[in-house]
């Protein structure tokens, strides 16, 4: 570890080890402010014939090396630390989700309770949660231990019970684990790891129901009490333990490990830490959101709380066939403005599907791709909101007034009305020809309400300030700040729904751009504002639309530009596109004409 | 030539038959007008059966000269116009109204000169006889007309006065009868989400993650309350709910009927979701019928054991509130329904969620799902509808005509 005070870091190296490509960036200070000044790119060398991953690394370095002139490799091809002049750097940092990350299976006496908490813990490190088992999950007892001989997870989560809470259903779970003997992914001496994070009384039962062929370690209970929540403990035990275990089996991670000054975390995980970071320190409510090839990962921070989903079977290459069977081909179209034969859409699907690194060659293929995204973020998102909830089993209080409005726990705490940042990332998002697009799939995947500002991760580089905020706060927030996040601009959307052409909202702009006028329900309206500029804007609601102040009251705020501009939306939420009763395709084309997605002519 | 003559023989039969229903209708149909009996003239006296009754009316029409009518309805005139009954002919007649004044039991049909009334309160298939009696202004009365033959009055089948329920009935039966039929045939039936409902796997799953009991009373009734049935229905869907969360479930009862419909109702639900192992009778059992002492023992054994969840549904009187209180100093998620409504607004500040009135009831059809049960509740809502349309119109007319002009 750095022996470096954070003020005496001048040159931070870090790496993101992909499934594919292993990504590094070379932070350095440029008048006293931290900016990511170099990239530099390499395949991923965990498989053979390498079978080491610090090959990789040392490749994307030198690619980094070479193109700031600075020596980050000594002869051995080992990092150079500290810096000194035009050599080395002074911390290394790296992130990993090579090999398909981190892979967990969890479980939980209740599956809406206790395993739900697991669920949030696995998530938030940054694993992908195989399974779920409950004692309310509706298999019989011999499809659960089924089931987890099937699985290959790197780790175990138990839970299950409240302190002082239920013994027997814990030792039950214990009891299926146990026997049905999980097999790990790495290593033939590899000894599962089985984290507890139960009821702490339960302990000594379920120390009895193991045996030696695991390595059994107890953490604090995630729901100590059913009103509470306690994730930090157990997500912090799961990035041990994935060092430990899980990267000290895979191929060359014992190197890397040495070689780095902070713990290696699951890509996600440092994602959803930049995330969280982020939204503590501005106060601000967000939302990431990255889309590969075969899965989504949503995070969200509302009020403090985060949440990461993975929906594994969403995303734009392998899993574009399930993108469409999910969502229905008439779903997607309803996205698309130009006539299309839905046979050649299907071929065009399946052969994504077995070529999934090709791009779009001509424009109806990217007005096609673009509207499958649409779809799977909008797919993973509504699986976020409902994976992202209040507790449930809470008591509640109430008055005599409450008598009509009987809330139940576990409504989901995703309000896009207080939702400040959308962040996106993925090659669908982030390499889209023109930023207008990027932007669009945005509000039309997410469909935020209120005042939105919209962003893109320009290189995908959150993974890396993830981690290097856990060393250097400051240095990770500068560099979101200024190189990692690039403006699209505000998206202003009134929440409700008004008859079409009717008026929606009027509007005043004054600051850095002047404007003012009406918008009618189904238009959307681009306005210039660049990134440095900023300006305020007045919004006046009809009755029966939500600007963020409340139903037809008047809204004012400061919104700042971007790469596309103020976006005002007034097709109204939920947004109605297709349909019977939804937008039709001269309608869309109106949008598209609005935002200047594509050139038609 | 058998079957022919056999054939003759069903069809005169049929004929018969037909003939002989045609004469009990056309006598039902003229049933009405038992004696049109003229009397001395210039004044007549019609008395009849008052039709689509049942039974303890007639209608009388007086006649009058076009002298008798003007002088009736001269300004402060003193002749009267007396209509007298006997129940025997020449026998003791008794004045039965008297007109003017008009008492608005008086129908005057000016263009014909008559004047109509319903005597009613009279005894079905009773002979009755009519006078009408002329007073002058001198105060002398003399009969004017008077029926000869007896009129007796008849039950019909119908109130007529009645058709509006009539149509309100047929309404609200048709539209239960509809709905029922829809849902059958598988048309989706709508029904509101009940908080308390949705909430059951939510307490239950506490007081399993808690290690605890979970606790059902369905109030203090025999089974001859609907209500304690009802509070029976749901916990049925409890105990399926905790069986399958392997969670204890515990139904003490102060009425031994009840003990016994709730432990059936608990044996059903344990094999129901396929844990019979699990079921123990002793989960129901009988403390006493005293209200106090049941209330009592409830909230001693809710403070000794703390059970996580607590379900009160049925019928409740003074003990709701020492129940819903001590469930809540016990930090119990606390699920109640009763349809008295002076408890309502003990269990509504008390507890986490309570069924109002009628959701009680409605509670077994949104568990259930059934058609039959489903397609009631919204030929009920059809009914409540209607009967709201109803007293707001009614409203608004008698305002209008409440409005000066």
């Amino acid at each position: 570890m750095s022996a470096l005070a954070t003020d005496q870091i001048n040159v931070i190296l870090a790496t993101d080890c992909g499934s594919t490509t292993t990504k590094a960036i070379l932070i350095e200070k440029v008048e006293g402010h931290y900016r990511q000044t170099y990239r530099g790119e390499a395949p991923t060398t965990v498989e053979e014939p390498a079978a080491d991953v610090t090959v990789g690394v040392s490749n994307a370095v030198a690619e980094i090396a070479e193109l700031s002139g600075r020596q980050l490799l000594d002869e051995q091809g080992h990092i150079i630390r500290p810096a000194r002049g035009n050599t080395g750097c002074d911390i290394y940092i790296s992130t990993s989700s090579a090999g398909g990350g981190l892979q967990m299976l969890v479980a939980g006496v209740v599956r809406e309770m206790t395993a739900a908490s697991a669920k949030r813990a696995a998530l938030g490190a940054g694993a992908i949660v195989m399974d779920t088992l409950a004692s309310n999950d509706k298999r019989k007892p011999y499809e659960q231990i089924q089931r987890i001989r099937e699985l290959r997870p790197d780790m175990i989560l138990l839970s299950g019970g409240t302190d002082g809470g239920t013994q027997k259903h814990v030792v039950q779970l214990a009891e299926l684990i146990a026997p049905a003997k999980p097999q790990p992914r790495f290593g033939e001496r590899y000894r599962m790891p089985v984290i507890f994070a139960g009821n702490k009384e339960a302990w000594p039962l379920v120390r009895e129901a193991f045996d030696e062929g695991v390595e059994l370690s107890q953490t604090e209970n995630v729901r100590p009490t059913l009103d509470s929540e306690n994730l930090s403990p157990a997500r912090d035990k799961i990035h041990d333990l994935f060092l430990e275990h899980v990267m000290a089996h895979a191929p060359g991670y014992d190197k890397l490990i040495s070689w780095t000054n902070a713990p290696i975390m699951p890509t996600p995980g440092a994602v959803g830490n930049i995330l969280r970071t982020i939204a503590e320190r501005e106060g601000i409510n967000a939302v990431g959101v990255d889309i590969g090839g075969a899965t989504t990962d949503v995070f969200s921070v509302f009020d403090g709380v985060f949440n990461r989903t993975v929906s594994a079977n969403l995303g734009m290459s392998y899993s574009i066939s399930n993108v469409c069977a999910e969502a229905t081909m008439e779903n997607i179209l309803r996205w698309v403005h130009i006539d299309m034969d839905e046979r050649d859409l299907r071929n065009r699907v399946k052969n994504k599907m077995i070529r999934p690194t090709t791009i779009p060659q001509t424009l109806e293929a990217l007005i096609f791709e673009q509207a499958v995204a649409r779809e799977a973020l909008r797919l993973a998102y509504l699986q976020h909101k409902e994976f992202a909830t209040t507790l449930k089993g809470i008591q509640q209080q109430r008055t005599v007034g409450d008598l009509f409005l009987q809330d139940t726990g576990g409504r989901s705490i995703v309000d896009n009305m207080k939702l400040n940042l959308l962040v996106a990332s993925g090659g669908v998002l982030s390499h889209a020809p023109r930023m207008e697009q990027t932007a669009a799939m945005l509000i039309d995947a997410f469909e935020p309400e209120g005042f939105t500002t919209l962003a893109k991760d320009s290189i995908f580089m959150m993974p890396h300030l993830g981690v290097l905020a856990q060393v250097h706060p400051r240095a990770a927030l500068e560099v979101f700040e200024r190189d990692c996040l690039i403006y699209l601009g505000t998206c202003i959307a009134s929440a409700g729904l008004q008859k079409p052409g009717k008026e929606a909202f009027r509007y005043r702009i004054t600051g850095d751009l002047h404007a003012d006028g009406t918008m009618h329900a189904g238009e959307i309206r681009l306005f210039p504002l660049k990134r440095e500029q900023q300006a305020m804007v007045r919004i006046e609601p009809v009755r029966r639309l939500d600007c963020g102040a409340g139903k037809g009251r008047p809204i004012e705020q400061q919104v700042r530009g971007g790469t596309v501009g103020l976006i005002l939306d007034a097709r109204g939420r939920p947004l109605c596109v297709g349909g019977s009763g939804g937008a039709k395709r001269d309608q869309v084309s109106a949008w598209v004409k609005a935002l200047r997605l594509y050139d038609m002519e | 030539m058998d079957s022919v003559s056999d054939g003759n023989w069903r069809m005169k039969r049929s004929v018969r038959y037909i003939l002989a229903l045609a004469v009990v209708v056309w006598g039902q149909m003229n049933a009405a007008p038992l004696l049109a009996e003229e009397a001395v003239s210039p004044v007549t006296v019609t008395v009849v059966d008052r039709p689509w009754d049942n039974g303890d009316s007639l209608v009388a029409t007086i006649q009058l000269s076009a002298e008798h009518f003007q002088e009736l309805h001269q300004e402060n005139t003193a002749s009267r116009i007396i209509l007298t009954i006997a129940e025997e002919n020449n026998g003791l007649y008794v004045p039965l109204a008297e007109y003017p004044p008009n008492d608005g039991n008086w129908e005057i049909d000016d263009a014909a000169r008559t004047l109509r009334r319903i005597v009613s309160g009279l005894h079905p298939r009773h002979d009755y006889y009519f006078r009408v009696r002329w007073r002058d202004p001198a105060g002398d009365e003399r009969i004017v007309a008077a029926t000869s033959q007896a009129v007796s009055t008849k039950r019909q089948w119908f109130l007529g006065d009645k058709w509006v329920l009539a149509v309100v009935g047929f309404l609200i039966c048709g539209a239960v009868i509809c709905f029922i039929e829809l849902a059958k045939l598988g048309r989706p039936m709508k029904v509101r989400k009940i908080a308390g409902l949705e909430a059951v796997d939510e307490a239950v799953g506490r007081a399993t993650e808690m290690g605890r009991s979970v606790l059902f009373v369905p109030g203090i009734q025999d089974m001859n309350d609907i209500q304690t049935i009802a509070g029976l229905n749901i916990l049925s869907h409890v105990a399926r709910t905790a069986a399958e969360f392997d969670a204890k479930v515990e139904v003490p009862t102060s009425r031994a009927l009840v003990m016994t419909a709730a432990r059936e109702t608990l044996q059903g639900s344990f094999l129901a979701a396929g844990r019979p192992d699990a079921y123990n009778p002793d989960l129901s059992y009988y403390v006493t019928d005293e209200q106090f002492g049941y209330v009592a023992y409830v909230s001693g054994m809710m403070v000794r054991e703390k059970p996580a969840a607590c379900f009160y549904l049925g019928s409740f009187f003074a003990e709701s509130l020492i129940l819903a209180e001590t469930g809540n100093s016990i930090g119990a998620i606390q699920v109640a329904g009763t349809a008295q409504p002076s408890q309502l607004p003990f269990f509504v500040a008390a507890c986490d969620y309570t069924l109002i009135g009628e959701e009680l009831f409605a509670a077994s059809a949104y568990l259930s799902g059934s058609p039959e049960e489903l397609g009631s509740l919204k030929g009920q809502d059809v009914g409540k509808i209607i009967v709201a349309v109803g007293i707001v119109a009614g409203c608004v007319w008698e305002t209008w005509l409440l409005w000066p002009a």
